[in-house]
C-alpha cells in the first residue's frame, strides 16, 4: 500500500501547486492576516483585472471602513510597483456598524476583501511575470486597538489567453457585489432639519419588493452621529430615513456622500444591497413635502381609526371603565343636561389621545423606537396605572368616598360634574391603550409614518370614534329613553364592576412582573396594601360626618400613605427594572404546545431564503388582544396541526419590553403596535400574508391552506 | 377634578419621558464649555471654574492606545504640553476608561507612567465613570478640546491631520497648536471642529 500513499502524496502536491494562489505572501499582525490576492490566475497584456487586500481578523476583532465612524482609522494600501502598472483606487465593500455604546464605528469583522482594479500594461510579454507590491496599514481593534502593517506582494504569470479563475475569485466577486452601485431609478433627496439629516427615497415603479431595514453609512466626517439610532419611516412611494446630525459640527457639505444598505436588495430579493448615495442638500420643506400623505390614504386611515375607536369600546380593557360610564348616563339622562357631560367625556378622551400621540411623536422624533402601547413598556407607568385602578375599584366597593370626587369618576351623576366626565374619558383612554381593535392597527401604523399633523388627525379620529357612542347618546334625548331607570341595582352593579377592575390590576401586575421581575411585583403589591389601608382610613374617619380634627388627620394620613406608598414602589420598581434589563421572559404567552423560537430579522431572512414557511407572532404581555388571540386561536388543536403540516417555523417577537429591533420590524409591515401576525408561505420572495388583529382558529387554518 | 386628570396625564407622560435615555450633551464650539469637577491622580480636586481667565486644553488620553503612544513616543505631546505651560495655558489630561478596561490605572501608576514619559500636564483627571467624557462627547484618545479665557469652547477634535499610529508619519498641522496660536493672537480659529481620530474612549 506504500506506493498508493506515495502516489496520493504527489498528486496532492501537484494539486496544491496548480491551485495555489500565485505567489502571494501573507503577512500577520497580532490579530489580522493580510494578503494580496487576485481574481485571476494569470494576466493578459492590456486587460484589467481585480485584486484585493484580504484581511482576515481574529474572532471579535475588526478593522475599519473608509470612514471609521467615532473611532479608529481606515485601512490604507499604498502601491509600490514598477511604473506602468495602473492600480485603481481602493474600493470598499459596505461595512457593518460596530457598536460600543455610547460610541459606534464602521468596519469589518471576519474576512474582508478591499478591492482594486489593475490595468495590465499592453506591452507585457507572455511568459513574463507581473509583480505587485503594496504597503498595507490598518488598525485592528476589539475593545483595545493595535496597529498592523506589512508589505503584501503578489506575482502573476502573463499568458496570452485567460486561464481558470483563482481560488479567491468567488470571494472577490462576492465582495464586488457589496460595493455601492448607482441605480438612477431610485430617486434620493436629502435635507437637514432640526438636528436631523433626512434622506428621502422614492422607489422605482418596477420595484415591488421590500428593502428591509435600511442603514446609511456616511462617507463624510462629522455628518451624522454613528451611534444614534436611524429612524426609518415608510412612505407610500418609498421611505424616509432620519439620522441624527453630528452633535459637534454645524458645518454642512453641499452634497452628502454615503452608502445606503438594504438587506433585501435594491433591485429585488438577492440583488445588490449597497446603493451609492451622492445627494445635494435641498431645503427641508421641498424634500419633506415630496412625501406628503396622499389624500386617499389619509381618508382611509381616518375612517379606519374612527371605526377602530368605536370597536375599542367593546375590547376587554375598556369595558369595565365604560360600563361605569353608562351608569353616569342613567342619572344624567334625567337632568336634561346630558350633552354637556357627553362633551366633557369626549374632551377627556381626545385630550388624552393627543397627549399620548404628542408624546409618542416627540419621542420618535428623538430617535426612539417606540410604537402604540409604548407607555405600557414603562414599569413606572404600570405602577401608577395599577394604583389608580385599584383605588377606583375600592371606591366602587364603597370602601371610601371622596366628597364629590372619586365616586363620580365614572360620571355617576351630575354632582360628579363636568370634571368627572372629563376624567372618565382620560381613564378610558389610558386603559384602552393595551387593546388594539380591528382596523386600528393599520390606521395607527400609517399615522406614525406620516407628518405630525396627519398623525394627530388619525389619533383624533380614533378618539372621536371611541367617544362617539356616548356623545351620540348624550346628544340625543330620544336615545336616552332606552337607558334603564336608576335604582338600587346600580350600587350592586358598581360593586360587581369593582371586581373587573381588580382583575385588570392583577393583569397589569403580571405584565410588570414580566418586565421587572418578581421583586418589582412584590413592591407593587406592598404599595397596594398601603393604598388600601389609606383608602380605608379615609373612608372610616375622613368622611364629612366625622369631627373636623379627626377628618383632617385621616385625610392627611391617607394622602401621606398614598404618596409614600407610590414613591417607594416607583423607586423599587425602577431599581428592579434596571437590574433585569434582559428581554422579557418567554412566559408572556400561554404554554400552547407550539415550539416558539425567538424572532430575529436574520432568522426570518435565512428561513425565507430557504423557502421555509414562517409564522411570526408580534405580541406583548400588556397587549390584551394578543393574549386573547393566543388563548383562543393558538391553543386550538386544528391550528397546531395546520402549522405542523405546513412545516412552519414559529417565531415569536415579544415586545413586552422596549425593543428597537422589533419596533423596526413592525415598521416594515407598516405597523407601530402589536398584535401583528405575519404568515410567509413556501415560495421564496413572495409577499407575506398579514392576518387580522382578531384571530379565530378558522381564520388561521384558512390562511394556511390558501398559502400552501 | 380637571386638575387631577391633568396632573395624572402629565405625570404619566413625564414618567415615560424620564424612562428614555438622556441625550448626550456634546460640547459645541462657540458655546460655553460644560463645567465639571474631578479629582486628579494626586487626589486633588479641579473644577473648570478654577481656571477662569485662562486657556484650558483638555486632552483625552489612554497610555495604552497606539495613537496616544505615537504622540508621546515622538515627544509631540510633551512638547505641546510644555509650550502650552510656557504660555500660561492649563493643560488637563483626562482618562475616561471604565474600571477594568484598558487604560484605567490606579493613581500612583498614572503618576509613574507620566513621569517616565516626561508628560507635563497641569493634572491628570480620573473620570472612571465617564461623566466628563460623556458631557463633552469625547470619542477617541486623543480627543482634544480648547477652552478660551471667557470659558467658551474654541476647538473640538483631532490633535493633528495625520490619523495614523505610524511614528514616521509627521503631521503637517497640529490643530491644537494652530488654534491656540490663532486665538492668542486675537484671531478667530480657522479649523475649529475636526473629526477626532484614535482609539475609542473605553467607557
Amino acid at each position: 500500500m506504500r506506493w498508493l500513499t506515495l502516489v496520493m502524496f504527489w498528486l496532492a502536491v501537484g494539486f496544491a501547486v496548480l491551485t495555489a494562489p500565485v505567489a502571494a505572501i501573507p503577512v500577520r499582525s497580532a490579530h489580522t492576516e493580510a494578503e494580496l490576492v487576485s481574481e485571476v490566475r494569470s494576466v493578459q497584456p492590456g486587460r484589467p483585472f481585480w485584486v484585493a487586500l484580504r484581511l482576515k481578523m481574529d474572532p471579535e476583532w475588526h478593522t475599519y471602513w473608509l470612514n471609521p465612524g467615532d473611532s479608529g482609522t481606515a485601512t490604507t494600501l499604498q502601491w509600490r510597483q514598477p511604473a506602468g502598472i495602473q492600480a485603481g483606487p481602493l474600493r470598499w465593500p459596505y461595512p457593518q456598524r460596530i457598536s460600543a455604546p455610547p460610541l459606534a464605528s464602521y468596519g469589518y469583522e471576519g474576512t474582508v476583501y478591499l478591492l482594486s482594479e489593475i490595468q495590465a500594461p499592453a506591452d507585457l510579454k507572455p511568459g513574463a511575470k507581473l509583480a505587485l507590491r503594496a504597503k498595507a496599514e490598518w488598525l485592528e481593534c476589539k475593545v483595545e486597538c493595535l496597529p498592523g502593517a506589512g508589505t503584501v506582494a503578489l506575482e502573476l504569470p502573463v499568458q496570452a489567453e485567460a486561464t481558470a479563475p483563482s481560488v479567491h475569485a468567488d470571494a472577490i466577486a462576492s465582495a464586488r457585489g457589496r460595493l455601492p452601485v448607482t441605480i438612477a431609478d431610485w430617486k434620493l433627496r436629502a435635507a437637514v432639519q432640526e438636528g436631523q439629516l433626512i434622506l428621502r427615497a422614492t422607489r422605482p415603479e418596477w420595484f415591488a419588493g421590500e428593502t428591509g431595514p435600511v442603514t446609511f453609512f456616511p462617507e463624510q466626517d462629522l455628518l451624522i452621529e454613528p451611534a444614534a439610532p436611524q429612524v426609518l419611516e415608510s412612505r407610500p412611494d418609498g421611505f424616509l430615513l432620519k439620522l441624527k446630525r453630528s452633535a459637534v459640527s454645524t458645518a454642512l457639505p453641499e452634497r452628502i456622500a454615503g452608502v445606503l444598505v438594504a438587506p433585501a436588495g435594491w433591485r429585488g430579493t438577492g440583488s445588490e444591497q449597497a446603493l451609492s448615495a451622492q445627494v445635494a442638500l435641498e431645503p427641508a420643506a421641498a424634500v419633506l413635502s415630496a412625501g406628503a400623505p396622499d389624500l386617499a390614504g389619509l381618508l382611509v386611515a381616518v375612517g379606519f381609526a374612527f371605526l377602530g375607536g368605536i370597536i375599542l369600546n367593546l375590547m376587554p380593557c375598556v369595558l369595565p371603565v365604560l360600563s361605569i360610564k353608562v351608569l353616569g348616563f342613567v342619572q344624567e339622562a334625567r337632568t336634561g343636561h346630558a350633552w354637556r357631560y357627553g362633551l366633557a367625556f369626549t374632551t377627556g378622551v381626545l385630550a388624552s389621545f393627543w397627549l399620548l400621540a404628542g408624546g409618542l411623536l416627540l419621542l420618535r422624533a428623538g430617535g426612539e423606537q417606540l410604537g402604540w402601547g409604548f407607555q405600557l413598556q414603562s414599569p413606572p407607568f404600570l405602577v401608577i396605572l395599577c394604583a389608580v385602578l385599584f383605588l377606583f375599584g375600592l371606591n366602587l366597593f364603597g370602601i371610601f368616598e371622596v366628597g364629590t370626587a372619586l365616586t363620580r369618576l365614572g360620571g355617576a351623576g351630575p354632582a360628579g360634574g363636568l370634571g368627572g366626565s372629563f376624567f372618565s374619558g382620560v381613564l378610558a383612554t389610558t386603559v384602552a391603550t393595551p387593546c388594539t381593535a380591528p382596523f386600528m392597527g393599520s390606521a395607527l401604523g400609517y399615522a406614525l409614518t406620516q407628518p405630525a399633523w396627519a398623525a394627530l388627525l388619525v389619533f383624533t379620529a380614533l378618539g372621536l370614534g371611541m367617544a362617539s357612542p356616548y356623545l351620540l347618546l348624550s346628544l340625543s334625548p330620544a336615545l336616552l329613553r332606552f337607558v334603564p331607570k336608576p335604582g338600587a341595582w346600580m350600587e350592586t352593579f358598581k360593586q360587581a364592576m369593582g371586581f373587573l377592575l381588580m382583575g385588570t390590576v392583577v393583569w397589569l401586575g403580571w405584565v410588570l412582573g414580566l418586565q421587572a421581575g418578581v421583586s418589582a411585583l412584590a413592591a407593587l403589591l406592598a404599595a397596594l396594601v398601603v393604598l388600601g389601608a389609606a383608602a380605608w382610613a379615609l373612608g372610616k374617619w375622613g368622611h364629612m360626618a366625622a369631627p373636623a380634627p379627626t377628618r383632617l388627620t385621616a385625610r392627611v394620613l391617607a394622602a401621606l400613605g398614598i404618596v409614600g406608598a407610590l414613591g417607594v414602589a416607583l423607586v423599587g420598581v425602577e431599581q428592579q427594572s434596571a437590574a433585569s434589563s434582559g428581554p422579557a421572559q418567554a412566559t408572556a404567552s400561554p404554554s400552547d404546545g407550539i415550539r416558539w423560537e425567538a424572532f430575529s430579522p436574520q432568522r426570518v431572512a435565512a428561513l425565507r431564503a430557504a423557502g421555509t414557511p414562517v409564522f411570526i407572532d408580534f405580541t406583548a404581555a400588556w397587549c390584551l388582544s394578543c393574549q386573547v388571540n393566543e388563548r383562543v386561536a393558538f391553543s386550538s388543536p386544528q391550528v397546531r396541526e395546520a402549522f405542523a403540516r405546513g412545516g412552519f417555523v414559529m417565531l415569536k417577537a415579544d415586545w413586552t419590553k422596549r425593543d428597537a429591533t422589533i419596533a423596526q420590524a413592525l415598521a416594515q409591515f407598516g405597523r407601530s403596535g402589536v398584535p401583528l401576525y405575519v404568515l410567509y408561505g413556501p415560495t421564496a420572495g413572495a409577499p407575506p400574508r398579514i392576518l387580522p388583529e382578531v384571530l379565530t382558529p378558522d381564520i388561521i387554518v384558512k390562511a394556511i391552506q390558501e398559502l400552501l | 377634578m380637571k386638575r387631577k386628570a391633568f396632573v395624572m396625564a402629565a405625570l404619566s407622560l413625564a414618567l415615560v419621558a424620564a424612562n428614555v435615555s438622556t441625550v448626550q450633551a456634546d460640547a459645541l464650539v462657540g458655546q460655553p464649555a460644560p463645567s465639571f469637577t474631578a479629582a486628579d491622580t494626586n487626589g486633588k480636586s479641579h473644577a473648570l471654574a478654577d481656571f477662569k481667565d485662562k486657556y484650558v486644553v483638555l486632552e483625552w488620553t489612554n497610555y495604552d492606545c497606539p495613537f496616544v503612544v505615537k504622540q508621546y513616543s515622538t515627544q509631540a505631546m510633551q512638547e505641546m504640553q510644555k509650550m502650552a505651560a510656557g504660555k500660561g495655558v492649563v493643560w488637563l489630561s483626562v482618562n475616561s476608561s471604565a474600571a477594568g478596561k484598558q487604560g484605567n490605572y490606579p493613581a500612583e501608576k498614572w503618576n509613574t507612567l507620566a513621569k517616565e514619559k516626561g508628560a507635563a500636564p497641569k493634572a491628570i483627571l480620573l473620570d472612571g465613570d465617564g461623566k466628563i467624557g460623556q458631557l463633552y462627547g469625547a470619542k477617541t484618545t486623543p480627543h482634544m478640546y480648547i477652552i478660551n479665557p471667557e470659558g467658551k469652547l474654541i476647538y473640538n477634535g483631532a490633535i493633528d491631520d495625520k490619523p495614523t499610529t505610524d511614528a514616521a508619519t509627521k503631521p503637517q498641522t497640529n490643530y491644537v497648536a494652530a488654534a491656540l496660536t490663532e486665538s492668542m493672537a486675537g484671531k478667530p480659529v480657522t479649523v475649529a471642529t475636526t473629526r477626532p481620530y484614535g482609539c475609542s474612549v473605553k467607557y
